[in-house]
């Protein structure tokens, strides 16, 4: 296969991840509106993905801290530490890590799931059962990541903030209080805000793009594996892409912001 | 409505094609309202594809499809959606859904119902159908937790939930022992006669379609080569039919 056809191959499938996406938001307003399924999907992703996040979170924050101290320290910076780690938290790293957290564990569960239901004549079965297949497993998703990531996203940043307490701690005898205070001096409510909220846009493509690798395959077995995999592969790489268009996006609406 | 003169099912000239390989060839039959059909062949001939053509979920490239009196093709979801109320389908599978119990599988048709059913309604329905089928203390178990002959039996009951006037089987008995087959089939000759239901059965086992079934048709290479009795079919012309046919006796 040459490069014009790969193009072409990477053209198509943009087009049909776009027509996926409007078919989703048309049918989004049009009852009914899945609520039980909406709290299923929560749950799925966000409840059971709270582990995974708060122990990233606690960890990634305790090594920033450690590696952010000693560069700290030779600038004679280090009571800034706690505001260092605040920003970068709130700012960046617990939206985007917590949206790839999310496109590893629940991008490949719904990729899968989607695609084992189509393989064994599940959506099949509830089109047969006049039941919208569409409305009751796609819409759902994409509303419970949306909904799910940016409740993840806070919690990734509380433990990164206690992570990074626990690092200071060891080697100084700063107060909790006073570290929270130092943490939060800075951080004003459009430093927190739109940071968080971006996720919800980085949930809903989660939720399309592996709803999509799931809904549409028709490779029987083998397709479940493949939809899996490129449903961690394909929502990653898309976040980190988005992220640099919502970035700037908020650097141009909230000036204040940009440091 | 549909009154008696009124085929269940009728094709008439359907052809359908995958990828340049044509799966049926003009193929034409008609259902009576109560009927058995039985359709018969080899695998890979296109018998899958004919019940997934009659309910909708895969569109001819000719010919017409009408499930009583509406012609299903070219139909809008809405439309597709009313007719499928009619229809039961027990697929090959069961295709029961994984994250949901038992009790769960047989209580979605109802609770999606337009005009939606009190819960204690639901509630007796599921079990009333669960008990029908030997399940009535099963339906706290998950799909994955059932053996092959319980999940055809669960997926009968599912199909059987908004009284179809229908009955679409995709290999009923397929991988499971002669006993649990047998149970099956008894199943399905109970559901006809208590309502009367119009069935088209796909199968290639041929003693369940000389059990179960008033007409047999046989298809193969796409075409319908032989529609009648099963003593009929016995002395057809073609080798393949008798062949089929002797394998039942």
């Amino acid at each position: 296969m040459g490069p014009g056809e790969h193009m072409r191959g990477y053209l198509e499938f943009i087009g049909d991840i776009g027509l996926f996406a409007l078919r989703a938001a048309r049918r989004v307003l049009v009852p009914p509106f899945e609520f039980q399924m909406i709290l299923r999907q929560i749950e799925v992703t966000g409840w059971k993905s709270l582990p995974l996040v708060l122990s990233s979170g606690f960890a990634l924050g305790l090594v920033l801290a450690l590696h952010t101290r000693t560069t700290l320290v030779q600038f004679g910076a280090q009571a800034v530490m706690p505001e260092v780690q605040s920003l970068a938290f709130f700012n960046e790293i617990g939206p985007l890590l917590a949206g790839l957290l999310m496109a590893g564990r629940v991008g490949a569960g719904i990729g899968a799931e989607l695609a084992n239901m189509r393989a064994t004549e599940q959506i099949d079965a509830i089109e047969v059962l006049s039941i919208d297949s569409f409305k009751m497993l796609v819409i759902p998703r994409i509303i419970a990541c949306s909904i799910a990531l940016p409740l993840l996203s806070v919690f990734m940043d509380v433990m990164g903030l206690a992570g990074g307490y626990l690092a200071e701690r060891a080697t100084s005898d700063l107060s909790v209080q006073l570290y929270i205070s130092r943490a939060f001096h800075s951080v004003s409510w459009a430093a927190f805000i739109p940071p968080t909220l971006k996720t919800a846009i980085f949930g809903a493509v989660i939720g399309l793009i592996s709803s999509y690798l799931g809904y549409t395959t028709d490779e029987g077995a083998e397709g479940v594996g493949r939809a899996a995999t490129n449903s961690v592969v394909l929502s990653s790489l898309a976040i980190i892409l988005i992220d640099v268009v919502l970035v700037k996006a908020i650097f141009f609406l909230f000036p204040e912001t940009a440091i | 409505m549909n009154d008696a003169s009124t085929p269940a099912i009728a094709f008439r000239g359907v052809s359908r094609s995958f990828g340049g390989r044509t799966v049926l060839n003009n193929v034409s039959f008609e259902v009576a309202p109560g009927e058995a059909f039985c359709l018969l062949g080899r695998s890979g001939m296109g018998k899958s594809v004919t019940l997934k053509l009659t309910i909708g979920l895969i569109q001819p490239d000719a010919g017409a499809i009408c499930v009583e009196n509406d012609n299903i093709v070219g139909m809008d979801e809405d439309g597709l959606s009313r007719v499928r109320s009619r229809i039961g389908f027990l697929f090959q599978s069961a295709a029961l859904f994984d994250s949901f119990s038992l009790h769960d599988n047989l209580a979605v048709p109802l609770k999606r119902l337009r005009e939606r059913k009190p819960d204690e309604e639901i509630e007796t329905i599921v079990q009333k159908n669960l008990d029908d089928v030997g399940l009535g203390k099963d339906g706290h178990k998950m799909p994955a937790e059932l053996s092959g002959g319980m999940r055809k039996r669960a997926g009968l009951a599912r199909a059987l939930m908004l009284s179809p006037s229908i009955l679409l089987v995709d290999e009923p008995v397929s991988g499971l022992d002669r006993v649990t087959a047998s149970e099956i089939d008894d199943l399905l000759l109970r559901v006809r006669k208590r309502d009367n239901t119009a069935m088209v059965i796909v199968t290639h086992d041929t003693r369940e379609a000389r059990r179960v079934a008033d007409r047999v048709g046989v298809l193969d290479n796409g075409s319908l080569i032989a529609v009648g009795g099963m003593d009929e079919l016995a002395t057809n012309q073609s080798a393949l039919v008798r062949a089929l046919v002797s394998e039942a006796q």
